[in-house]
């Protein structure tokens, strides 16, 4: 799904982003963990192409990000607030992502039914605009957003943070749920340890813009992951 | 407590500024707009120095203060009109220091005292002291002149606080409009002279120095009001919340048909009708509507065909030039969004297009009332109306590229401190769109005549309407290779 070849990103001299190799194939829950400043909001961008590479490239589907625009149609992501239109309702927004997305209004209306227990009642119909909504709810909102249309590809920047305990288990689930009756490649950063070894089949781990571990998960991967963190204390 | 002076919240101020993105520039700016403010201070310092000498030559056997005061309603009643569309109390700034070890009167103070440094409440003094200083060389005059100055100015301090009270009420803000119209109505039109009555309530003021103790007493009593209010003010589901706000907008059926374009004239209508600083620009918009006024009633400008097609350009694009420049920053928030969704930028490059076209045809229409002043103005007007809409619309998508400075989009624009979205290139491509309108038509227009001008605005705005696919791709080119810095720009707010 997704090739990434000889990449790097400098920000005035200084390195922020080395991945001379890394493949993510179909279907692949992926997870990205590490500190802050670790590289994960960089990596997002890039293959997002929302900022330039110092050098290499990244294709998803062979399609070369930076020279063609062609990934879009089958690629979404929320990475954060700034991924919402804050002046439109929730509805407006799922429109018009959808129609975006070549879903008709009606094909929505019956689509996001399906996240009625995710979004506990708290999102849909309230007559509000997104920017008026609280931050866990703009969350929410947005993670369905990147949904619409089943792409193939879903980028997801710290998915668990803001959400509360009820929803987090619940966004969980609704990931598993999808894995398994679709063929769509998750890409998922999070500082959750726990959420991200139970969602993901495999975790990546960066310190300062270059890969430490890739690990298949198992049920040790926790452990070792935990065991690497509180080393560095 | 620790000691939090106005000092210390003027020093914040500072530090806002210069961490600002393109502060630099920002800085150049706020000189020039500097040097703005003292031209427009020194322009009410004569006024002031000469109201006298003209009173004395035109109405002579009237006292010149009675004379000021029959103004003095239509001025405050404007100035309270401003206000309520330019100022705000600076109060989300103050959201951090809450947590803060410093007294919430200090705070209070801070913000209102601030608020005291506005460029309204220089005015009158600039314009009443001289005026009293000459008047008291000229007359024989005792303390009451004084009193009277003073007294006046204390009513501007008034309207200062006044405004915060009828922020966000529309009511209010109408309902002075309304009786500023009405009462002049009634004065001019119907001879009752309701307005007189203000005046010889100045005049009351002066003849009788003891009612200033009345003004004193307002103004004190709306600063203690002001004060408590804000005090009351400073909690998060207070001052700081944000009104539910009404859903405006939501039915938009008709543009389905549209399809993708159909998507971003909905929200871009949306954005317009839902977010305080879209309408304010678009208001802006509107009043240039009134521009052609200025030059079509003056005999002077008549005679120069260059401002007269100045006024057509503005008349007819106001809002193109004051929303078009800001494409795509109108987009700021949301921008890094849009550019990773399934969406050709052609679209949504022209979908802004197609507002901005559309924008000039409403002009254009509401212009028909200029026939008043005759053919040839009517003439100019859409010959203008026609380069702005073929070739106008092209220029002012095309400078958007290189604006990259964001746009907070629920947040008022303060009046000259509009910095917010200024730029060198932006000053640099309004250029093309004042100049080049006048140049097309001068140019025939010396060697063959009125008609060839004409021909010659005419004939640019097809051109671009012909070349509209080759313009829209250059565009579209422009804007993808500005991509990464106008996303990196967005993103420092």
């Amino acid at each position: 799904m997704i090739t990434v070849t000889d990449l790097s990103k400098k920000y005035g001299g200084t390195l922020v982003l080395q991945l001379p190799e890394l493949n993510i194939p179909k279907g692949q829950r992926f997870g990205l963990v590490g500190n802050n400043g670790a590289g994960k909001t960089t990596f997002f961008s890039l293959i997002l192409d929302l900022i330039e590479s110092t050098s290499g490239r990244i294709t998803i589907n062979e399609i070369d990000v930076k020279s063609s625009e062609d990934w879009k149609p089958f690629t979404a992501a929320f990475i954060d607030e700034s991924y919402l239109i804050g002046y439109l309702t929730v509805e407006e927004y799922y429109y018009f992502l959808g129609n975006l997305r070549g879903l008709s209004t009606k094909e929505i209306d019956t689509w996001v039914l399906n996240f009625e227990s995710f979004f506990n009642g708290e999102i849909l119909g309230k007559k509000k605009y997104l920017r008026d909504l609280s931050k866990g709810n703009q969350k929410k909102a947005g993670i369905v957003g990147s949904l619409i249309g089943s792409p193939d590809l879903v980028i997801l920047d710290e998915p668990f943070a803001n959400l509360d305990p009820s929803s987090q288990i619940r966004l969980k689930k609704l990931i598993e749920n999808i894995a398994k009756n679709s063929e769509i490649t998750f890409l998922i950063s999070s500082h959750d340890l726990t959420h991200v070894t139970e969602v993901c089949d495999r975790i990546v781990l960066l310190e300062n813009g270059t890969i430490l571990k890739d690990i298949k998960t198992t049920s040790s991967t926790l452990k070792e992951l935990e065991s690497y963190f509180s080393l560095k204390e | 407590m620790a000691s939090f002076s106005v000092i210390d919240s003027f020093k914040l101020s500072k530090k806002k500024f210069f961490r600002a993105p393109q502060w630099e520039l920002k800085l150049a700016i706020r000189i020039l707009i500097g040097f703005l403010v003292l031209y427009f201070l020194a322009a009410f310092l004569f006024l002031g120095i000469g109201i006298y000498f003209i009173v004395q030559k035109t109405v002579p056997d009237q006292n010149p203060v009675f004379f000021v005061n029959e103004f003095l309603i239509y001025y405050f009643g404007i100035e309270l009109l401003i206000r309520y569309f330019v100022q705000n109390l600076p109060i989300t700034d103050i959201k951090p220091l809450l947590v803060q070890p410093i007294s919430k009167n200090k705070i209070v103070q801070g913000v209102m005292l601030r608020s005291l440094g506005s460029f309204f409440n220089w005015i009158p003094m600039v314009i009443l002291v001289p005026f009293g200083i000459v008047y008291s060389l000229n007359e024989p005059t005792t303390y009451t002149l004084w009193i009277w100055v003073i007294g006046v100015l204390f009513i501007s301090g008034i309207n200062n606080f006044l405004v915060f009270f009828i922020n966000k009420n529309r009511v209010v803000a109408l309902s002075v409009f309304l009786l500023l119209l009405a009462g002049s109505f009634f004065q001019h039109v119907l001879g009752i002279p309701l307005l007189s009555f203000f005046g010889k309530g100045f005049n009351y003021l002066y003849l009788h120095p003891i009612s200033i103790v009345v003004l004193l007493a307002l103004f004190f009593g709306i600063v203690c009001a002001q004060y408590f209010f804000l005090k009351k003010q400073l909690y998060l589901d207070k001052g700081f919340s944000q009104k539910k706000e009404r859903i405006v907008g939501s039915d938009l059926k008709i543009f389905d048909r549209a399809g993708i374009l159909g998507l971003f004239i909905k929200n871009d209508i949306r954005l317009i009708l839902r977010n305080v600083r879209a309408r304010q620009v678009v208001f802006v918009g509107f009043l240039f509507l009134f521009y052609g006024i200025i030059f079509f009633s003056q005999k002077v400008y008549l005679e120069s065909y260059v401002m007269l097609i100045f006024a057509g350009v503005f008349t007819t694009g106001g809002f193109m030039l004051s929303f078009g420049q800001l494409v795509p920053a109108w987009d700021s928030e949301y921008y890094s969004f849009l550019m990773c969704q399934n969406i050709p930028y052609r679209k949504y490059l022209e979908s802004k297009l197609y507002l901005m076209m559309f924008s000039v045809v409403i002009s254009m229409v509401l212009s028909l009332p200029y026939l008043y002043f005759g053919l040839k103005i009517m003439t100019i007007i859409i010959a203008c109306a026609i380069f702005n809409f073929g070739m106008g619309s092209f220029i002012t998508l095309y400078s958007g590229a290189f604006n990259a400075t964001p746009v907070k989009l629920n947040v008022k624009a303060k009046a000259f401190e509009n910095t917010q979205n200024f730029s060198l290139t932006q000053l640099l491509f309004t250029l093309p769109k004042i100049v080049l309108p006048v140049l097309v038509f001068y140019v025939p227009f010396r060697f063959f005549g009125f008609s060839a001008g004409i021909l010659g605005l005419i004939l640019t705005g097809l051109l671009g309407l012909l070349f509209r696919g080759f313009l829209l791709r250059a565009i579209e080119k422009t804007y993808q290779k500005r991509k990464y810095k106008t996303l990196s720009s967005f993103k420092k707010t």
